[in-house]
């Protein structure tokens, strides 16, 4: 009966699979457009709403953010490429859990903060410390958390806070403000989610700069074959303007953690093997460093 | 043709059930559970049938295109406990013998930030 049953359905969806047709989901604008993922459906209308997950080490082949997963939300289909609007970022739950220790503290928050170009977005940021801390310390701690997601996010356009987030600058500038009442082992930006897509469209600082370069480079070209050079530059990302923005902030948490890269060097061996058992063992390897 | 695909496995102690779907998780490639490869109810959540299940789902992925996956591995979650079942890592093991590659393994075995009360009172199950 399960097995006959079983058998009508496949041919069922078959059939509907071979009608359906392939689409390519384009990351936002923030993250140039890359082409990340693909997906199905029988119609346009169909892909609107689906959400993709892309670790962030697919979009910037940097092995330590694969801990960074960034959701995007299909709005808009263009023939077979569906373009895709920001909705938030993750991490994963093994990095987070790894974090949290015996007789250390986790200190966590939710703020709500509005950008410059009035995206409102929900911030979760959260801290460990060295030591157990006492609660008044924690209230501290979290009250510099909010005072400079406010300052940081109202001062920003949404793309430039959330590439701020993801390289782990507003973590850097937390850990800054609040050495002061303790020393705090990490502080990274666990969760953002996008209540409301910027409504006033401001053109961007950071990536301005290139683009105002490069045309004055060009005038100059003609007359040595130079023009070639910014292409292979960027080799992986189509797009040339914002290219170069996204590898540089990438190289430059390496020097507030350090430990980071130990850390994640170990986890990445055992990913090849792509075995659970491996995965527990990075669990144990672990535990000695500490 | 390399598509990418999400294997969600769902392992608690009495069943093993794998779904294969595209990278958004909107439409299902394939799915396969513990009551189609086996009759007795009892061996539903056992490592071999997990093993079995596993590749029944990885070749009719490889069919329809898909080489590449994420694993998405969870167990029952909420108050009734948090590891995922004695046929998971199985599942992993067979589902790279098939001929899949495997991304990322994750697990997202919903936990509760304190929720019910779990149940079998104050002192636990007395048998």
């Amino acid at each position: 009966m399960a097995k006959a049953r079983a058998r009508t359905t496949t041919r069922k969806t078959k059939d509907k699979w071979k009608a359906k047709t392939w689409y390519q989901i384009a990351a936002p604008s923030l993250f140039n457009n890359v082409l990340v993922a693909e997906t199905l459906a029988e119609s346009p209308d169909s892909l609107i709403g689906r959400i993709t997950q892309v670790s962030l080490q697919d979009l910037t082949n940097d092995f330590r953010k694969s801990h960074i997963k960034l959701l995007f939300k299909v709005d808009k289909v263009e023939q077979t490429t569906a373009h895709t609007q920001f909705t938030g970022h993750v991490l994963t739950s093994d990095y987070l859990r790894r974090m949290v220790r015996r007789r250390k503290s986790r200190v966590d928050g939710t703020f709500t903060v509005e950008t410059r170009d009035g995206a409102i977005l929900h911030v979760k940021p959260f801290a460990i410390t060295e030591k157990r801390i006492q609660s008044s310390q924690k209230k501290l701690i979290r009250e510099v958390m909010k005072d400079t997601i406010a300052k940081e996010g109202s001062s920003k356009t949404m793309n430039a806070f959330i590439r701020d987030c993801l390289d782990g600058k507003i973590g850097s500038e937390i850990y800054k403000h609040c050495k002061i009442y303790y020393p705090v082992k990490r502080i990274e930006i666990n969760k953002t989610e996008v209540e409301r897509g910027p409504t006033v469209v401001i053109e961007e600082e950071p990536p301005k700069p290139p683009e105002e370069t490069k045309p004055a480079e060009a005038p100059a070209a003609p007359e040595a074959p130079a023009p070639e050079e910014p292409a292979p530059a960027a080799p992986e990302l189509p797009s040339e303007p914002a290219a170069p923005e996204l590898e540089a902030p990438a190289k430059e948490p390496e020097t507030p953690a350090e430990e980071e890269i130990t850390a994640e060097t170990t986890e990445d061996e055992p990913k090849k093997k792509a075995k659970p058992k491996a995965k527990k063992a990075k669990k144990t390897e672990e535990e000695p460093q500490a | 043709m390399a598509r990418k695909g999400i294997a969600h496995i769902y392992s608690s102690f009495n069943n093993i059930i794998i779904t294969i779907t595209d990278s958004t998780g909107a439409e299902t490639v394939t799915k396969c559970s513990g009551g189609m490869v086996t009759k007795s109810a009892k061996d539903e959540g056992s490592p071999y049938v997990a093993m079995r299940v596993a590749q029944v789902a990885a070749e009719a992925a490889l069919e329809k295109g898909f080489d590449n996956v994420n694993v998405l591995i969870r167990g029952k979650g909420g108050k009734k406990g948090g590891t995922p079942g004695r046929g998971a890592q199985t599942a992993i093991r067979s589902l790279v013998r098939a001929g899949l590659k495997i991304g990322t393994i994750e697990d997202v075995t919903p936990h509760p930030h304190d929720g019910c009360k779990p149940k079998g009172g104050k002192r636990g199950r007395r048998i």
